[in-house]
């Protein structure tokens, strides 16, 4: 076969020249459509003139994105709720798709959990190392120092060289178990210098152990009482740092801040569940309902009619398309379940249309809303925290147990995570507890106090308890696979590594190992942490030096100069630099899929590594395009984090 | 200064039990410089050893590639590695593709990105605001949201297996956060200029190409120099839509050296195609790291 045909070259140059051809005209079609809608609104003869040009210069984007980017979006839309497999026609499959991903059911919806968890491991042990590394090069790249420039050049060099699989191939070469360089160098050092070979052991140790016991995690092994000690924990925390001293508004920015995130997060979490609930949950409908009606009280209370207005017509057209929609395409046992839903929550908004804003309307707003309150919560609780379960979930507040049955391990695997309430509901009571301080904002000093420590108290009485009751949990499963010889499987890899210290002979198997291969990448994108890098320099040169010369004066040491000026003024690029960190973790490609095998693959897989084999290497584009829009919805949830706080973390020194 | 100061101090008071030159000889020591060069020099040391790790081993036996070793340089220069490369037909056809790929989409999005640019910094025109808030809102839109849609759109078209794909999206001023880079380069330009030459009759497009590009130059070279880079790297949408050997590119050419299911793997041939993949991509960055730092740092810290 001749190697040189240059027939797809041409072909490309063809099609090229096309595409040009079609822009310009496009561009020019679009120009001319937008100065004729220009004329029909009015617009003077130069107007026109001016926007037929803009559009004309804009057109090549504005064509990409109706092409590229809008019609693939809708379409990916459509096919995320189909069984669409390249090849075949797609037929509509309802919210299958994101059921199996979310749930993790079913081998792939296994395989996306697991790549969301590795994403997360990434995003909480990668990104904090990244940023780290970054800013300690930024640190010393700020320095006034000859031939800082070479450096600052060595120091980015690897972004460069890390977008492409060359020097990534290097990598898996030098991460070779066996005579690979960093471990034969390692060997060598742990061989010649008796305490690098404990540091080294230890290190292994401690990878291991932890690797082992999230592998336990994020296969879903039961963690029982432990699954409250988080919640707890930041409750505990944030009440924590304003237990004492004076109330500041930064004090009460805090508060909002944890209350908001960890509260969005909930309501996702929430919606996320009731819209792939077979049939969907009504309690959505009930919410959008609770949801319109409030903001029209809102908007109205502050005079702002033509915004209620619009709060009650949305949400009445919302709900008509909706009844509209179940009435033709609904099943008898689905009109059956929404059209009451439906009406009840469309009642009160259309009630609120009759009249002026008076007091009395107020007040029968406010009793409106408070019903489709009660009606949502007692919708969320049955399932929850029925029978008994209130007792059951008060218990570790008194530090008792609630595993009553630690030997039967029916009970410790099926019947106390199925009674057990929801984690979801111990984040709830932080937001609450930390959003109404912050709301009240120490309107009340005495009464906050109170609240502050009594919560306080809870919180940390629950995290306690809860570490307690999971420890026990633990040891419960091992004693019964003691007693019985029956074999217990979760957690398996923790216990096997954290048996024995390890000996002098072990080696860390970098890309072979399922307990390694996730330090492996970390280890890459720290060596690639450049981009971070210059952004902290940045930031540090926009530091003004008088800071420093006062603090001088002051007598403040290098520490404190760093901690209580660099570090706030620096804050902004910081958090940015975290949200782009985790942003990359869920994007991670390249170093997965070069230095990745069959074998280790899943273990690696960020979300887009998984997006890319189920789409691309399996050919199923309707899982594809529902994981990718639940990617998309994370990045956005998380940009929209870094739009909202990066004004807030603002220099305030 | 002040800072050096009290570091000698401390150190005076140290070693003052010592001999007269000792101690002078530490005071005039600038210990502050050398430890933050040391520390410095480990960093770029940990930074530059897979690179020279990997020029190392392209020019080794099979044997010491085979070996567990720490030498960095092989005991005589295997230059064949490189002559046997060279020899192959496939390396020549994919860097063949990777140059005419990244060209032609050099091409297309540089130009098409600057005339946007200019639509959105020096036009005034009705909606153009909305539009430019559409396309800042894309940047928020990772890759992923639309790469599975648009394989479907090209498959439709026909268009898997060729360049398509790759390149015709580039016509498309593909790529909002380089837009943005060049348009507030081009903010900055005086606006008496293009105003002058509107008096003299010129239309948009000659002030676009004969006053605007001309005083672009350095935004330009830096989306330039961005797009190269990301382009000659590029390894997913490869990956996704050429699918035959002859329409590889250098990336998949690379990493597919290693797919070979020799014992021991022949480290050395992956190597020596990786160093002259890589090549091309550190020339381009030591010639205009300047443009490069600019860039990420206008574009990085935009929201800060």
């Amino acid at each position: 076969m001749e190697g040189t045909s240059l027939q797809p070259h041409l072909e490309t140059l063809l099609w090229s020249a096309a595409t040009v051809l079609f822009i310009v005209v496009g561009s020019y079609l679009l120009g001319r459509l937008a100065s004729w809608v220009g004329g029909r609104l009015g617009l003077s003869a130069s107007e026109r003139k001016k926007v037929f040009w803009g559009f004309l210069f804009a057109g090549p984007w504005i064509l990409g994105f109706l092409i590229f980017v809008l019609g693939p979006s809708v379409a990916s839309l459509y096919y995320s709720f189909t069984d669409y497999k390249l090849g075949e026609t797609p037929v509509w499959s309802g919210v299958e798709n994101y059921r199996e991903l979310l749930l993790g059911e079913g081998a792939h919806g296994r395989r996306f959990s697991q790549a969301m968890y590795n994403s997360f491991y990434y995003a909480i042990v990668g990104v904090p190392l990244q940023v780290g590394t970054a800013l300690l090069m930024a640190v010393l790249l700020n320095q006034q120092l000859r031939g800082i420039k070479v450096f600052r050049l060595i120091f980015y060099l690897p972004v460069i060289l890390a977008g492409g699989p060359a020097v990534l191939l290097a990598w898996r070469y030098m991460f070779a178990a066996n005579g690979g360089f960093v471990n034969v160098t390692l060997q060598n050092l742990a061989q010649n210098f008796f305490l690098f070979d404990w540091l080294y052991r230890f290190f292994i140790f401690a990878v291991e152990g932890f690797n082992g016991f999230y592998a336990g995690i994020s296969r879903g092994d039961p963690i029982g009482p432990l699954s409250y000690t988080l919640p707890a924990l930041i409750g505990a925390l944030a009440l924590l740092s304003v237990l004492r001293g004076e109330w500041t508004p930064s004090r009460r920015g805090r508060l909002m801040t944890i209350a908001e995130v960890v509260g969005v997060t909930v309501v996702v979490i929430l919606i996320g569940r009731g819209l792939i609930a077979d049939p969907m949950d009504p309690t959505l409908l009930y919410a959008g309902g609770l949801l319109a009606l409030v903001g029209a009280l809102i908007s109205a209370s502050q005079d702002r009619v033509r915004s209620a207005r619009g709060w009650q017509i949305g949400g009445l057209v919302t709900f008509a398309i909706a009844l509209v929609a179940i009435l033709i395409a609904g099943s008898p046992e689905h009109q059956a379940l929404y059209i009451p839903a439906i009406l009840i929550s469309a009642a009160p908004l259309a009630l609120s249309l009759v009249g002026q804003w008076t007091r009395p309307k107020f007040v029968l707003g406010g009793a409106l809303a408070a019903v489709l309150c009660v009606i949502i919560v007692a919708r969320l609780v049955p399932g929850q925290l029925d029978s008994g379960q209130i007792t059951t979930f008060a218990r570790p507040l008194v530090l008792a147990s609630t595993i009553e049955q630690p030997d039967n391990l029916d009970y410790l695997e099926d019947t106390y995570p199925a009674a057990a309430p929801s984690p979801l509901w111990v984040y709830g009571a932080v937001v609450i507890v930390l959003a109404g301080l912050a709301i009240a904002n120490n309107r009340y000093p005495r009464a906050q106090r109170y609240v502050i420590y009594a919560a306080f108290a809870v919180f940390a009485l629950l995290a306690v308890g809860t570490l307690v009751d999971g420890v026990r949990y633990f040891q419960a499963f091992e004693n019964i696979s003691a007693a019985t010889g029956e074999a217990n499987f979760h957690f398996s890899l923790f216990r096997d590594t954290t048996r024995a210290f390890p000996d002098q002979n072990r080696v860390p198997l970098w890309l072979t190992s399922e307990l390694w291969t996730k330090p492996s990448l970390i280890l890459i994108t720290m060596w690639s942490s450049g981009a971070g890098m210059l952004i902290f320099l940045a930031a540090l040169k926009g530091v003004p030096q008088v800071f420093y010369e006062s603090a001088e004066v002051d007598g403040a040491t290098r520490w404190q100069k760093f901690y209580k000026i660099t570090l706030p003024m620096i804050s902004p690029a910081l958090f940015y630099n975290i949200v782009i960190g985790v942003i990359a973790a869920l994007q991670t490609f390249e170093a997965i899929y070069i230095i990745s095998t069959p074998q280790t693959q899943d273990n690696m897989a960020s979300a887009a590594f998984f997006l890319f084999t189920r789409t691309f290497r399996q050919l199923f584009i309707g899982q594809g395009a529902a994981a990718s829009w639940i990617l998309a919805v994370i990045i956005v949830l998380l940009t929209m984090l870094q739009f909202r706080y990066s004004r807030w973390v603002h220099y305030e020194a | 200064m002040t800072t050096l100061s009290t570091q000698t101090k401390i150190a005076e008071s140290r070693n003052a039990g010592m001999p007269q030159t000792i101690r002078s000889i530490l005071r005039a020591l600038p210990l502050r410089p050398i430890l933050l060069y040391a520390v410095m020099i480990a960093f770029a040391a940990f930074f530059l050893f897979p690179l020279v790790w990997m020029g190392g081993t392209s020019l080794k036996t099979i044997e010491e590639v085979g070996q567990p070793q720490l030498n960095l340089l092989p005991a005589v220069p295997q230059w064949s590695n490189y002559d046997k490369l060279f020899h192959e037909d496939a390396f020549y056809r994919a860097f063949g593709n990777s140059l005419f790929i990244t060209g032609l989409v050099l091409l297309g999005t540089v130009t098409s990105i600057a005339l946007v640019a200019f639509s959105f910094s020096r036009l005034e025109w009705k909606g153009r605001n909305l539009v430019f808030a559409l396309m800042m809102g894309t940047l928020m839109l990772p890759v992923q949201a639309t790469l599975v849609p648009q394989y479907v759109l090209f498959y439709n078209l026909g268009w898997i297996r060729t360049f398509n794909p790759i390149t015709i999206p580039g016509y498309f001023a593909g790529g909002a956060a380089l837009i943005f880079l060049l348009r507030q380069f081009m903010l900055g330009i005086p606006r008496e200029l293009d105003e002058a030459a509107m008096i003299d009759g010129a239309n948009p497009l000659e002030v676009w190409w004969h006053i605007i590009m001309p005083l672009s130059r350095p935004a330009l070279a830096t989306i330039t120099v961005f797009l190269f880079v990301g382009q000659w790297n590029s390894l997913v949408q490869p990956l996704i839509y050429l699918q035959r050997s002859e329409l590889f590119t250098m990336p998949i050419y690379v990493a597919q050296k290693l797919n070979l299911q020799a014992s021991p793997l022949p480290w050395q041939d992956v190597m020596a195609a990786s160093m002259v993949f890589v090549l091309p991509v550190l020339i381009v960055f030591l010639m205009t790291q300047r443009y490069f730092i600019q860039g990420i740092t206008l574009t990085g810290s935009k929201e800060g």
